[in-house]
């Protein structure tokens, strides 16, 4: 009999699943070593389910043609992502228009094989209107107007978690991120970049505390969250997200894009793996962080 | 500093402070200080049995002396305070027992029935003039919420408008105390919107925005030059209650010690 197959993949391998034009699901803590390859390899035309800066990023990096989001905020005063925004208003990505509870259902339904399950929050809203996919609908049991959201399914989802074994049994410290467990549900895929590989002795030491079970690849990522945090580990840092959001908002609005290239160069395309990463980041800088 | 001794967003927090009871679920989003400030001081000073859920982290602090405001919104160290935490997906797990739950919320625009928008500004939705952040969970909270808030940063006729270009949230419609129960809308809808010059009501029972008081230093012609819809202006219009001194004297020495709604105004 030949061994039970393990799923320890590198970081350049696992982007390399991300194809041109595929839908990828994007978790929060966020999976960036392994965005940053997708940056690196210049993947384009990608359905992304993303929110906040790492949407803003791939838009930024051009990888993005139509984003499936709820929430596209900057953080830190910027209301809007710059990228985003600018990407948008100059119609050069669509918007899968949704809201926190349509995403989560329209991921339930392609996690249930279920053509779609029934939403109420949106209803008297725009959402219908602009996004055609989202059907108003009398429900069959009591009449209640109410939207029917079809599935959402990724064909890819990226996340980042604290520990896996090598056979893809994920456990999240303190409490996993919960949309990341709709996104592993829905996608056919899935890639879980960890903080620490532990034997697998230690995960039925504690099978309790498994998160996600069954992750197609797990990816070494040791402060693969930077610069965003990772729960158990280290906080985000946000002196590095203030120069990203300066650098985006400088192309976006002030039509000054050196910044924002300089930063996709030194940070995402140069860096050869995490590791090269890291060593532009420092040492000191991530010690300073390593705190929770 | 204008208005005498306090700024409008200092009075806007203490007028929202006052409203929330004593067992409200009071759930707060990002970008949103006045209402951060709101519901700490409303903890502290009358809200032992409050809940306060700022992003899915939710706390009962009420035994602290200061509970100060985070320096940004999505910082994850207000879990320091939190006694559970859910995560986007799971927020909304208990939609059925919302009728305790307040929320506050804010727009790229808003319209005199008290919808809002947070999806864009333009006539045609391909060709946006701005694009806003996107609706984040407020369709839903909108829709069973017991009653929420409409905070403004600004007051201006371009927030302020007849109609909204989209709707992101449903307030009260196209007006009418059924707007809601028309659509089997269940929450409350919106119960005032609160502005940095004023507070305005929807009466029945037409349930059009009308002003309920001006803040210090504040006419009513005011407000209407910066409303972008027409106001009924009665004869006289109440002033919003002013702070007391030892409201200002809680909220700046236990909720917003590094003066944040002192710079903002």
């Amino acid at each position: 009999m030949s061994e039970r197959q393990q799923r320890i993949i590198d970081e350049v391998t696992a982007a390399s699943w991300v194809q041109d034009g595929m839908t990828v699901a994007v978790g929060s803590p966020a999976p960036m070593a392994l965005l940053r390859q997708i940056i690196r390899r210049g993947v384009k035309n990608l359905t992304v389910v993303d929110s906040g800066i790492t949407l803003d990023l791939l838009i930024a990096a051009g990888c993005v043609r139509k984003a499936v989001s709820y929430y596209a905020g900057g953080g830190f005063g910027v209301p809007v992502a710059p990228a985003f925004r600018r990407a948008v208003e100059r119609n050069e990505i669509e918007v899968w228009e949704c809201e926190e509870g349509i995403l989560t259902s329209g991921l339930q339904a392609a996690a249930q094989a279920l053509p779609f399950l029934p939403w109420r929050g949106g209803v008297g809203t725009s959402l219908p209107e602009v996004n055609k996919a989202l059907k108003v609908m009398q429900d069959p049991i009591r009449g209640e107007t109410l939207l029917a959201v079809p599935p959402i399914k990724p064909d890819v989802a990226l996340l980042h978690a604290a520990t896996a074994d090598a056979y893809g049994n994920v456990q999240h410290c303190g409490g996993p991120g919960w949309l990341d467990l709709f996104l592993y549900r829905a996608a056919d895929r899935t890639i879980v970049q960890v903080e620490k590989i532990i034997p697998n002795e230690e995960i039925r030491a504690n099978p309790w505390a498994t998160t996600i079970a069954g992750a197609d690849a797990i990816v070494r990522g040791p402060y693969g969250a930077h610069p965003f945090y990772s729960r158990g580990y280290y906080v985000q840092d946000n002196a590095h997200l203030r120069r990203y959001l300066q650098a985006s908002t400088a192309a976006a609005q002030e039509n000054r894009p050196e910044l924002l290239a300089q930063y996709l160069t030194t940070y995402c395309r140069e860096p050869a793996t995490l590791g090269d990463y890291l060593e532009r980041v420092g040492i000191k800088r991530l010690l300073e962080l390593y705190e929770y | 500093m204008p208005n005498n001794d306090y700024t409008p967003f200092e009075q806007m927090a203490i007028f929202l402070a006052r409203e929330l009871k004593d067992g409200d679920v009071l759930r707060v989003g990002v970008a949103m200080p006045v209402a951060e400030a709101a519901v700490r001081l409303a903890h502290l000073t009358h809200g032992p049995n409050m809940e306060l859920v700022f992003l899915g982290a939710r706390m009962n602090v009420a035994h602290l002396d200061t509970i100060p405001m985070p320096a940004f919104g999505w910082d994850r160290r207000v879990v320091r305070w939190a006694e559970s935490y859910s995560d986007t997906g799971h927020r909304f797990d208990r939609i059925k027992d919302w009728d305790r739950h307040v929320f506050f919320i804010g727009g790229v625009q808003v319209d005199p029935f008290g919808n809002t928008n947070l999806i864009g500004v333009g006539s045609d939705y391909n060709r946006l003039r701005f694009r806003g952040p996107g609706s984040v969970g407020t369709p839903t909270l909108s829709t069973h919420v017991g009653r929420y808030y409409i905070v403004l940063n600004s007051h201006t006729a371009r927030l302020l408008v007849e109609k909204c270009d989209f709707i992101s949230a449903y307030g009260w419609g196209t007006g009418g105390t059924d707007a809601r129960e028309k659509l089997g809308i269940p929450g409350g809808g919106p119960r005032y919107c609160v502005t940095p010059m004023c507070i305005f009501e929807f009466p029945e029972p037409h349930k059009r925005m009308q002003l309920r008081s001006v803040h210090a230093g504040i006419t009513a012609q005011e407000v209407q030059a910066n409303t972008g819809f027409a106001l009924t202006l009665p004869a006289s219009v109440p002033a919003t209650e002013p702070p007391t001194p030892e409201e200002l004297h809680a909220l700046r020495t236990r909720v917003d010690r590094d003066g944040v709604l002192r710079r903002q105004a």
